[in-house]
């Protein structure tokens, strides 16, 4: 019999031990996860759960992991990966052996050192417990400062907006999201949180949170003073690599995987937030959303079952704010050449990313079909003519090279 | 059990490789058309209630165009993603030039 332990119980985690069984897999399986509660998916903590609309979301139903035979330890950290004893030490003391071992433990929030973080009120969000003291912030308050307007600080002001409260934003850059975006795409963003009455303030950035006893303003770099009843910090992540750094898994901004999903150390894999995978077509790059972290869930299982298979996804993931959908694929750190088909105007298009006539990335605002089709194009790795691109009569179905 | 046979749109609604949606009594039925033959599922996914007919179909998988949940629409079974419950699929048939859905009475 053999023992595969999987460290880290999010959506990478509990997706690899679910798709481990269901392909048929009757070997022991242990899932290890510091959270207390079962695997839940992160999108809606920023979303319909901070508004109230949803309660969590689990990859698997609670009772999953007795029926299913997997040895589930919940509020329980891993500390280390003994690869020559090839265990995993727990913070208990306790060793856990294993035959292969996936190595699932996500980001956490970079945090600034500033002083008054530590303040009641002054909030960030990674886990199910933020988003509930966010809400309950939320509840007392009437104006939110936000630091940070990435994807996680976009969605907070618009939830927050949605819930009736004032929203001002400071950003270091000079749109929402410009290093992903770039400023045409990030304005658009802009001119959405403007539309729905958010005040954001940008060149600007956090130098401390004051308040008596619990948060009333935020002093930035710049000498603004900007008033409010809570705080959320929303400024990038970090991948969490502790358990492997005393280890001879190599980590360097991330935990370092090949195409395959596997570590140099035989047997052991990882994979979402953490995992910094060679891709076919984007190189060497890691990947901080949902969808990858669940496929890379369902793509470990299967390798660890043999298959042996490149993980070639396209990458894609969605952000909701008020009304818009959003939606990328694809990934491009620079590209010089960007083809709308729609109207950025009307918050209904798509933007086709190309770097010297290679499409690398497309994302839409409210015109997701486009996005899900373009994701054969990029992995097949197709040089569409612009004009085609641009027009929505054409079909990019019809784009993609004939398989072979 | 018992079922009804509801009507839910004219024959050559739904083109081939494509899908559609209909109002069937108080459901939403997905039709899809693959290589000529229709495939009648529900049209609201499990994971969070998209409509699944906006979504993309490859040959029997359709994928939800909110959260990529997949589902095979011969069978209703997950495929991949975030969803965990299958999806109800309905016997069709064709009748005088009307699509028709067998809807079972809860």
């Amino acid at each position: 019999m053999t023992t595969f332990v999987i460290v880290g119980a999010g959506e990478g985690g509990g997706t690899a031990a679910g798709s481990l069984r269901d392909a048929g897999y009757d070997g022991d399986v242990v899932l290890i996860g510091e959270e207390p509660m079962p695997p839940y998916e992160r999108p809606p903590l920023s979303k319909e759960y901070l508004r109230g609309e949803s309660d969590h979301h689990l990859v698997r139903p609670p009772e999953w992991y007795d029926e299913n035979n997997v040895d589930a330890r919940f509020g329980v950290r891993a500390e280390r990966v003994d690869t020559s004893a090839r265990e995993v030490e727990l913070g208990d003391g306790s060793r856990v052996a294993f035959d292969q071992l996936v190595i699932a433990t996500g980001s956490r929030n970079r945090r600034l050192p500033l002083p008054g973080l530590e303040l009641p009120g002054v909030h960030d969000l990674r886990f199910a417990p933020d988003a509930d003291a966010i809400k309950s912030s939320a509840k007392n308050a009437s104006k939110a400062v936000l630091v940070g307007m990435g994807f996680i600080g976009a969605e907070v002001a618009a939830s927050l907006r949605q819930l009736g409260l004032d929203v001002t934003v400071v950003e270091f850059a000079g749109t929402p999201l410009e290093r992903v975006l770039g400023p045409q795409l990030g304005g658009a963003i802009e001119t959405l949180h403007r539309d729905h009455g958010v005040e954001m303030i940008f060149h600007d950035a956090a130098e401390r949170f004051e308040g008596d006893g619990r948060f009333e303003a935020l002093v930035t770099k710049e000498g603004r003073r900007i008033e409010g009843e809570m705080a959320v910090v929303g400024i990038g992540v970090q991948p969490v690599t502790e358990v492997a750094e005393k280890s001879d898994v190599p980590t360097d901004n991330g935990i370092r995987v090949d195409a395959t999903l596997r570590t140099s150390v035989d047997g052991i894999w990882a994979i979402g937030d953490v995992a910094r995978h060679e891709h076919p077509v984007f190189g060497s790059i890691r990947v901080e959303h949902f969808d990858n972290a669940l496929k890379m869930g369902e793509h470990v299982a299967k390798n660890m079952l043999g298959a042996n298979e490149v993980f070639d996804d396209a990458h894609w993931f969605w952000s909701d704010q008020y009304d818009t959908e959003i939606q990328m694929s694809g990934f491009a750190t620079e590209w010089d050449e960007t083809v709308i088909r729609g109207n950025v105007d009307e918050r209904r298009f798509a933007a086709f990313l190309l770097k010297d006539g290679l499409l690398l990335s497309t994302f839409s605002m409210n015109w997701k079909h486009d996005v899900r089709r373009s994701m054969p194009l990029i992995v097949a790795g197709v040089r569409p003519d612009s004009a085609q691109l641009a027009d929505p009569e054409v079909d990019l179905r019809n784009l993609k090279p004939p398989s072979d | 059990m018992a079922g009804e046979w509801v009507k839910v749109g004219p024959e050559g609604e739904v083109a081939e490789g494509e899908m559609n949606s209909f109002g069937a009594g108080d459901r939403m039925v997905a039709i899809a058309n693959i290589d000529g033959d229709l495939h009648a599922f529900d049209d609201v996914c499990t994971h969070q209630g998209c409509s699944l007919a906006e979504g993309e179909l490859d040959d029997t998988t359709v994928e939800c165009p909110c959260h990529g949940s997949q589902f095979d629409v011969t069978t209703g079974e997950v495929i991949g993603g975030p969803a965990t419950e299958s999806v109800d699929v309905f016997q069709l048939r064709v009748e005088g030039g009307e699509v028709q859905v067998l809807i079972n009475e809860q």
